[in-house]
């Protein structure tokens, strides 16, 4: 019995045997495989997961704040600043944590105090969103008043603002052209808040810290700072009472001639630096978000038209200075040439006979023009464009210039040589124009034009370079003494200013606006000149765009830059002549 | 001998007793102080917070009034100031003429001129003041 016993128990022994270390195996298996799935999931989250992880618990203990940079401010050559910086704050609301008992009340008061619609605001309170603004950039005071009121789910965000000044005329604020504005994320937008974005705006800093559960800074807890980097100042050559004046002038001007648009730039003549930028109509760049976006362009440096006659005194200069034409130089001028098949005139179809070219400068004659063209010859007149600046943009420190350049030498047919000796047919800006006028009164050298004197300690490196010789010292001054006949005996007498009669300079210029390839009876009307004569202390050039002049209806010869642009200039200049203290050498 | 061994003991025991409380003591102490400076700690991070609000609101405050001063210079404010007083701006009747500086710049730099003091006087100069006559000139007061 036990032997059966035995013997029917040994196989049934090792069976038994084997089941439990089948068993023991199993059960390890099973357990490795539910640790090896804990240990791959804890390994997941510890490894694979770690930096979102890590980035979540910081996102709620530590906070991140970025330091803005204070933007760096502008300041006119005596110093005026013309930008301030202001804190500004934005009213935002969380409606979630307004209980709907509280929510018509919350609404008046930001009604109320911001100016907002009752209507709008409630309905944004009852909506679910989480976060809405109520009232973006309002004043300090205004957030005071809120403040007081601790009115539950309203928050405000501190924010910075540019503040311009006020400018000639309502709506307006001085310079915005030149100047131009920052948007709300803090980058400058035209003139200089956009070209010298870089160094103005500075580096941000930013501080992390680390909050206890009511949101509440432990200042005292672990933290890292960087301190942000402020950015630099400006000082302009611009004077900011020249500009007011400018501005005013030139606003009851384009009013006067019923003009659609016009500008006023005014020179240094011996370094170069802007003094005055004026743009009508001009824009309120503390209320840039509510503009016409067509006002936004700057016309002084973004407009290319034809400068007109002004051109004269960069073709004459040219061919006195390569000794082709002297202004005693006598010409027959029948009032009419042909060149290249085309028939080209004077202003006044007028057969003027034999006449020198101080009376062809006077009297703005295209004919005496594309004769001293003709007898400097091509390819000495283009190098003379090149000279003056008029091929390549001006490279002033604005953004937003606009240049086209003319066809080269060889691709220019006769006939557009003869019309650009007389400023039709090139088109130019402003800046290009002023600086290649302001080359005689600066005594035949180029004076890059610029408008920032200063960045922060550093003196702009354009003014610590040698100026180009252009046209001989001797060829500026003749040309200078040509211009004066121009005030006193030709177009410019409406620019005479008192005292300066026999010691200024001047040039008018019209020119007709081509449209789809065929000029027009609108024109584009400008006076340039300098003064005194002998010494300048400023070059002006002012451009009047589509003048209707009154009476013009019946001759549209009125809109003529003697009528329209050259009072605008005398106006200025006697301004600046009373400002700065400016005598003349002989009266 | 036994009963002394007793009271050895017992004093012992005592004894341990007593570092025990000391210590646990101390610990308690050290637990308050703690305690106490972290609350001062938290108190204080808050104060400091509550101060750099207040600089931000002063900075606020400060950029307005800046704002303020400038235009109050603005040649706007200027003018309608002006007119408000009943100034108007007038062109001169008559200019005094300017004169060209007759100073040539780019003259070349000639020599200097001659010291025509005498001799003898530069020598008394010399012993007297160990120095020239413009040390003479500027120590005598």
């Amino acid at each position: 019995m036990a032997t059966r016993a035995l013997s029917s128990k040994r196989p049934g022994k090792v069976e038994r045997v084997g089941s439990a270390r089948l068993r023991v195996i199993s059960m390890l298996a099973i357990a490795m495989v539910l640790a090896g799935m804990v240990w791959s999931r804890l390994a997941y989250w510890q490894v694979a997961e770690h930096g979102q992880l890590a980035l979540a618990a910081q996102a709620q203990y530590r906070e991140f704040v970025p330091l803005p940079a204070l933007r760096g401010a502008i300041f006119d050559r005596n110093l005026t600043q013309l930008v301030v910086n202001t804190t500004v704050y934005s009213a935002f609301v969380s409606p979630d944590q307004i209980t709907p008992g509280e929510r018509q009340s919350v609404a008046g008061a930001l009604a109320s105090i911001l100016g907002a619609d009752n209507a709008s605001v409630t309905a944004i309170l009852q909506s679910k969103v989480k976060f809405a603004y109520i009232a973006r950039r309002v004043s300090k005071t205004k957030a005071d008043r809120l403040r007081a009121l601790k009115l539950p789910g309203v928050g405000l965000q501190e924010e910075t603002q540019r503040s311009y000044l006020p400018g000639a005329y309502a709506g307006t604020t001085l310079a915005s052209d030149l100047l131009g504005f920052v948007n709300w994320n803090g980058d400058g937008q035209g003139g200089l808040e956009q070209k010298y974005q870089k160094l103005l705006a500075g580096t941000p800093g930013y501080v992390s810290s680390y909050r206890d559960l009511a949101n509440r800074e432990i200042v005292l807890g672990s933290h890292t700072h960087q301190d942000p980097v402020s950015g630099s100042d400006l000082v302009l050559t611009l004077d900011a009472n020249v500009q007011y004046a400018a501005e005013q002038v030139l606003a009851a001007g384009i009013n006067t001639d019923n003009a659609e648009s016009g500008s006023v730039l005014i020179m240094d003549p011996t370094t170069g630096g802007i003094v005055a930028w004026a743009d009508y109509p001009s824009y309120n760049a503390n209320d840039f978000n509510h503009t016409d976006p067509a006002l936004l362009k700057d016309n002084v440096v973004s407009y290319l038209y034809e400068p007109g006659s002004v051109m004269k005194v960069v073709t004459l200069s040219g061919a006195i200075n390569a000794g082709v034409i002297a202004p005693d130089t006598v010409i027959n001028d029948p009032g009419v040439l042909t060149v290249g098949g085309y028939r080209i005139y004077d202003w006044d179809r007028a057969n003027h006979g034999n006449i020198d070219y101080t009376y062809v400068l006077a009297h703005s004659l295209n004919v005496g023009a594309m004769k001293a063209m003709q007898a400097e010859g091509h390819d000495a007149f283009y190098k003379n464009l090149q000279a003056f600046g008029l091929t390549q943009p001006s490279g002033i420190d604005v953004a937003g210039e606009s240049f086209v350049a003319p066809p080269s030498a060889s691709q220019m047919a006769d006939s557009q040589y003869a019309t650009t000796s007389f400023g039709q047919g090139i088109d130019v800006n402003m800046v290009q124009m002023l600086s290649a006028i302001n080359v005689v009164a600066n005594g035949g050298k180029y004076a890059p034009p610029h408008v920032v004197e200063r960045v922060g300690t550093q003196v702009n490196p354009v003014l610590l370079q040698p100026q180009r010789q252009v046209v001989s010292p001797q060829t500026a001054a003749q040309m200078t003494a040509m211009m004066e006949q121009v005030v006193q005996k030709g177009s410019g007498s409406l620019a005479r200013v008192h005292g300066f009669e026999k010691d200024q300079t001047g040039k008018t210029g019209s020119s007709q606006i081509p449209v789809n390839g065929q000029y027009t009876t609108d024109v584009w009307t400008s006076y340039v000149g300098f003064l005194p004569a002998q010494h300048p202390r400023f070059t002006m050039l002012v451009v009047v765009r589509k003048p209707h002049y009154p009476g013009s209806d019946r001759n549209w010869t009125l809109n003529d830059g003697y009528l329209t642009a050259a009072p605008i200039w005398q106006k200025i200049a006697q301004t600046m002549v009373v400002d700065w203290h400016i005598t003349p050498d002989r009266s | 001998m036994q009963v002394a061994g007793a009271v050895a003991a017992e004093k012992l025991q005592v004894s341990v007793l007593g570092h025990a409380y000391v210590g646990v003591g101390a610990v308690l102490v050290a637990l308050l102080f703690y305690l106490a400076i972290a609350a001062q700690i938290t108190q204080s991070s808050y104060d400091i917070s509550r101060l750099q609000d207040q600089q931000r609101q002063l900075i606020a405050e400060q950029d307005q009034l800046r704002y303020q001063e400038v235009t109050l210079h603005a040649p706007a404010q200027v003018q309608q100031q002006a007119a408000q007083s009943g100034m108007q701006r007038v062109v001169p009747s008559s200019y005094i003429p300017g004169q060209q500086v007759a100073i040539d710049l780019g003259a070349p730099v000639g020599a200097s001129p001659a010291d025509t003091t005498p001799l003898w006087l530069r020598a008394v100069a010399a012993i007297l003041n160990g120095g020239t006559r413009d040390v003479q000139a500027a120590t005598k007061k």
